[in-house]
């Protein structure tokens, strides 16, 4: 019981916090097309700002600076790199995102070195929230996930509410009558990618003093942000939601099972010709944790490649 | 005709030179050819998916590195006498790794297109990624497996100067394999398919099969250059997976120039020659590379090969006069800005260091000198900033000239070219 609500809870939290940065890739694909490949390295780099902030400023100071300057970088990003490559169609628009993640990543060593660093939140937030069967429950556990949601909340209301949210739903569907109409399309382009990247960046100045802040985290993110994406449906908010909850209590709870294949055939009467196979047979649940992830991509992709709760191929 | 002449005899030369390299070359540069010829088998087969047919493939390691596992395992049995097999043909393990891998992969991965097809690549290159170092019975866990090379048809493989051959002899080969591909109808239904499948399958052609078969075809050639580099290194272990080695590819096959059959090939040996030089030079080389790569993606989209391709069609060797003076601007230019770049990087690379830092505590927390290109520097000095600031704004002014002048004698040059 108590692995079981132990689990619940840090699969909600891992969930919600994976849904912060994937909330930025699928509004910026499903708004422009573009795949951003360096979207995990904007919340590096928020994580890094957070950090060097909280040293000479303070916490609080780095978690409102962290999305404005990382938004600002995306804005940049925008109109002077990806505007240029637009022409030459999506594929160019990949694979320069990609390019720049690379430079992000190393210009980050260059400065911080290639060691995680101390990016701790303030003292007076290191509490417990409540106790559960002896365990303390770290009180930021519930902070990133507040945070996450109100985002969500916020995101919500902002496309579906309000007269900004509905410009650029229509940017995405009719882009010349939107043009036609008034309306400044590559200011648009610009603040929904600045956009993105400002909840990245805000994700990492808030998760990076939980979760160690290195030169990796990216690369560990990277991936897995494109999983729930995948999953979720790409372009959409609600199904990045829901993706982002799968993913985490589905790593959650892996981590601590040992269940195999050969478990499973144990139950049709197989079990003990699989263990005698053994290889992939007998690799257990928690092992192979790492792994699943890609398995449900993969498998999403082939049956139903618009995802959860994606509309379009 | 004659262009066609001088085609052949350059690429004789060329392989002449390739012919007589590791007589003239230190052991040490002939294993760096070695790499630079398997990097560009690799992009070779890389390309034929992403250029010939358009298929953006984000998880090509897969089949390098299964065609790399598939020739160790192979060169284990060897070792063990379990069967006899000649060296020269340990590839053809990796062929055939590669080939049947990528019939089964491909045939799930072309059933999607654009973004959804690299993703499944994407997804199938890190489910091996992921798998590998917990399955040990094939992959060897963690450490990977390592093995030796036997001698074989009298020719001895414990030197550089064996596998070399045996590395040339393979890569020409299959490079030639690829080229002949892209004059088969098939190879030109590929070029159809990337231009417009929809039209392609309203003619009555199985484009899921075409695609599935042209996909296979270059992974089996990644699987020979994956066989090469466990031929080579006699070892291999679970990175070869990691999106790192897909993603050099990717970068590699851009920077030469997707379209164009020989550019890919020539990024790769560039980009691996120019890792091999400077990662032994500076520890911010993945920085380089990376700024090489966007560049070229923002100012050059059809990559090395595309620009000496435009020159080689368009130009007749007598208008280059026209190009002598703004290229030579060009340089200057572009060695203005690379010296600003390089110098700032450095410059904040070793201030940065914890060499540097032991050297600040010894003396009492000042900003001491630092030394760089065998000189000192100081680092508040403003004459130390100055230097890249006046090489970034000298080179930066310079630009739009340089610009204006290409402009002008690029159009002289195809004018007279054209008359």
């Amino acid at each position: 019981m108590e692995f079981l609500i132990v689990s619940v809870l840090n699969g909600v939290v891992h969930g919600l916090l994976l849904f912060m940065v994937s909330a930025g890739l699928t509004l910026i694909f499903g708004m422009m097309g573009v795949l951003n490949f360096a979207h995990a390295w904007f919340y590096m780099l928020g994580a890094y700002v957070g950090f060097t902030l909280t040293r000479t400023v303070g916490f609080w100071a780095g978690l409102i600076a962290a999305p404005l300057i990382v938004g600002g970088c995306g804005a940049l990003i925008e109109r002077y790199m990806l505007r240029r490559v637009h022409k030459y169609g999506h594929t160019h628009e990949l694979l320069l995102t990609f390019g720049l993640a690379f430079i992000i990543e190393e210009l980050i060593k260059l400065f911080y070195g290639d060691f995680p660093v101390n990016y701790a939140m303030p003292a007076y937030m290191k509490f417990a929230a409540f106790t559960l069967y002896e365990t303390n429950y770290p009180f930021y556990r519930l902070f990133m996930g507040i945070v996450a949601l109100a985002i969500f909340a916020a995101l919500y209301v902002l496309l579906t509410r309000t007269r900004v949210g509905i410009i650029v739903r229509a940017a995405t569907l009719r882009p010349v009558m939107v043009e036609a109409l008034g309306h400044n399309l590559p200011v648009v382009f610009m603040g929904v990618f600045a956009g993105g990247a400002a909840l990245a960046g805000l994700a990492g100045a808030v998760a990076g003093a939980f979760f160690p802040t290195g030169p990796n985290m990216a690369v560990d993110f990277g991936t897995l942000v494109f999983v729930v994406v995948v999953v979720g449906g790409l372009g959409s908010l609600e199904g990045a939601l829901v993706a982002s909850l799968m993913i985490g209590l589905f790593i959650s709870f892996s981590v601590g099972l040992s269940w195999s294949l050969s478990d499973l055939l144990a139950l049709v009467g197989l079990g003990s010709w699989a263990r005698e196979v053994g290889g992939l047979l007998t690799l257990q649940l928690s092992t192979v944790a790492a792994s699943m992830p890609f398995l449900l991509m993969l498998l999403v992709l082939l049956i139903r490649p618009a995802g959860l709760f994606g509309d379009r191929q | 005709m004659s262009s066609r002449a001088r085609q052949l005899g350059l690429l004789l030369a060329f392989g002449g030179v390739l012919l007589v390299l590791p007589l003239l070359l230190t052991p040490n540069l002939v294993n760096a050819v070695i790499k630079m010829m398997i990097a560009g088998l690799f992009a070779l087969s890389f390309s034929l998916a992403m250029g010939q047919a358009g298929m953006l493939s984000f998880g090509h390691s897969a089949y390098y590195g299964l065609g790399a596992f598939a020739t160790l395992h192979l060169m284990k049995a060897v070792e063990r006498s379990l069967v006899a097999w000649p060296t020269p043909l340990l590839p053809l393990a990796g062929a055939a790794a590669g080939l049947l891998c990528g019939l089964a992969f491909g045939w799930l991965a072309t059933q999607r297109t654009g973004v959804y097809f690299a993703m499944v690549t994407l997804a199938l290159a890190e489910l091996l990624f992921t798998l590998a170092p917990t399955w040990i019975s094939v992959f060897g866990g963690e450490a990977g497996i390592s093995t030796m090379r036997m001698n074989s048809w009298s020719i001895n493989f414990a030197s550089d100067r064996g596998v070399y051959y045996l590395t040339l002899a393979w890569v020409v080969g299959s490079a030639w394999c690829l080229w002949a591909f892209t004059r088969t109808p098939m190879g030109r239904l590929a070029l159809a398919v990337r231009d417009n499948e929809h039209r392609v399958r309203f003619l009555g052609f199985n484009t899921h099969g075409a695609k599935t078969l042209i996909f296979a075809i270059s992974t089996m050639f990644t699987g020979v250059a994956g066989a090469l580099l466990a031929i080579a290194n006699e070892a291999t272990n679970y990175t070869i997976f990691s999106a790192q080695a897909s993603a050099n590819v990717v970068l590699q096959t851009f920077i030469g120039g997707a379209g164009t059959f020989f550019g890919p090939a020539l990024g790769a040996a560039i980009m691996t020659f120019f890792a091999r030089v400077t990662s032994d030079l500076t520890r911010s080389w993945l920085l380089y590379q990376g700024l090489v790569f966007v560049i070229v993606m923002l100012f050059v989209p059809d990559g090395i090969g595309g620009l000496i391709s435009v020159h080689a069609r368009r130009l007749r060797a007598s208008a280059f006069k026209h190009l002598t003076l703004p290229y030579l601007v060009c340089l200057v230019v572009g060695l203005l800005l690379l010296g600003g770049v390089v110098f700032t990087v450095e410059s904040v690379h070793v201030v940065l260091s914890d060499a540097y830092a032991v050297l600040r505590r010894a003396n009492g927390g000042a900003l001491v000198p630092y030394r760089l290109f065998g000189r000192q520097f100081h680092p508040l000095s403003p004459w130390t900033w100055s230097i890249p600031l006046v090489s970034i704004l000298a080179g930066a002014a310079l630009l739009p000239v340089a610009r204006r002048l290409t402009r002008h004698g690029w159009i002289r040059a195809v004018g007279e070219s054209a008359a």
